[in-house]
């Protein structure tokens, strides 16, 4: 039961921000199209893509994306870090842990926990899975990575691009790690290799950004210039790190997030 | 301009689950909710100009403006790596505190000091 004056002051509050934001909401003045039509006559020529927005953000706005994917890698070093320090251990996979290890007491501990398995289908190495998440996850993880890597690698063709595949295929991780018998670790799910993918992915990007400046020419300037008839391939590469970066960092934290500690 | 006001519904909703919601993970639901109103606000407004997916093949034209969805990318990304955080800092406060709600949490701050 909340007081009267609590309400009161919460409604005061909003008061002020509902009046500030319904003008922001219902305003009707129009787009600015300038930069529409500059990207519409000349953005295919400029970059080579012909998804605009991947030749924006690869292209235009590449300073931008370098920026972002070290907010990418501080949030990552900063939850590991945290997680670490108040006492969770980072493991391998989902509920990971050697069960030939546990004593008799642990076992029947796992067996009870009521949160995620069905009556009657108690065994010890699908605790805590339903039939549902085993078959969903398990058969569907490499077709969602597959899939993740083909938005990665035709992102300056079509829709996507290397954060939206880079998702995709944490998403195919974190399906790999559900989909897994307690105790088995895939090579994908694995912590160690994940921060390692990371760490790779960022020092290529840092490189591809200062081998232009070494050919003589501007940082993130494209190195593949003087082949012809070729302009997108810098965005493809540019792509293919991102992705590689974005899917094992959020699949990193993802990891360490559904990753539990048998106390 | 039905789905402008829907809009502003949702960030009114996310203020409101920010401010009266006791529990840390509503509150970070909420701040979720304020960033994906936000980033469908900047792609509504990019698409009053045009009608088409800014893919140039042959032959489309009147496309709707490209750039806010490029920055909309990095929102969101960025979105992602706040409720990580925030998620990591709300498990570090449970493991000391042994609650999610912020005014036991108060409580025994005010208690220690």
């Amino acid at each position: 039961m909340k007081k009267i004056g609590t309400r009161i002051f919460i409604t005061l509050g909003l008061l002020p921000l509902l009046l500030v934001l319904l003008p922001l909401f219902l305003d009707g003045t129009p787009w600015p199209v300038a930069v529409r039509n500059y990207l519409e006559l000349n953005g295919v020529k400029d970059s080579g893509a012909i998804n605009l927005v991947s030749s924006i953000y690869l292209g235009f706005r590449v300073f931008d994306t370098l920026g972002e994917t070290i907010v990418l890698l501080t949030a990552v070093g900063g939850t590991i870090a945290v997680f670490t320090r108040s006492g969770a251990i980072l493991t391998d996979g989902y509920y990971n842990s050697n069960i030939s290890a546990l004593t008799d007491s642990e076992k029947q501990m796992l067996l009870d926990d009521p949160s995620f398995t069905l009556a009657g289908e108690k065994r010890l190495s699908h605790v805590l899975r339903t039939h549902l998440i085993e078959v969903v996850t398990g058969v569907l993880g490499p077709v969602v990575l597959l899939f993740g890597f083909y938005l990665m690698l035709y992102g300056h063709l079509s829709p996507g691009g290397g954060f939206q595949g880079g998702v995709i295929i944490a998403s195919g991780i974190i399906f790999l790690a559900l989909g897994n018998r307690i105790g088995h670790v895939n090579f994908l799910t694995r912590a160690l290799v994940l921060e390692r993918i990371e760490a790779c992915a960022f020092l290529l990007l840092v490189f591809a950004s200062v081998i232009g400046t070494a050919m003589g020419e501007g940082f993130f300037t494209n190195p593949f210039n003087f082949i012809p008839g070729n302009p997108a391939s810098f965005i493809v590469l540019l792509n293919i790190i991102i992705g590689l970066k974005v899917g094992a960092g959020i699949g990193f934290l993802c990891i360490a997030l559904v990753g539990r500690e048998i106390v | 301009m039905i789905e402008r006001i829907l809009l502003f519904i949702m960030i009114i909703v996310g203020f409101w689950g920010i401010v009266t919601k006791h529990n840390i993970i509503k509150k970070i639901f909420a701040l979720n909710i304020i960033n994906n109103a936000v980033v469908i606000l900047f792609v509504l407004e990019g698409s009053r100009i045009g009608s088409n997916a800014p893919i140039m093949e042959s032959g489309i034209t009147h496309i709707v403006d490209p750039v806010p969805q490029a920055l909309m990318l990095t929102a969101i990304v960025i979105g992602v790596c706040i409720s990580a955080l925030a998620l990591s800092f709300a498990f570090r406060l449970y493991k000391i505190t042994g609650t999610f709600d912020v005014r036991e949490i108060k409580r025994q701050v005010h208690h220690e000091a």
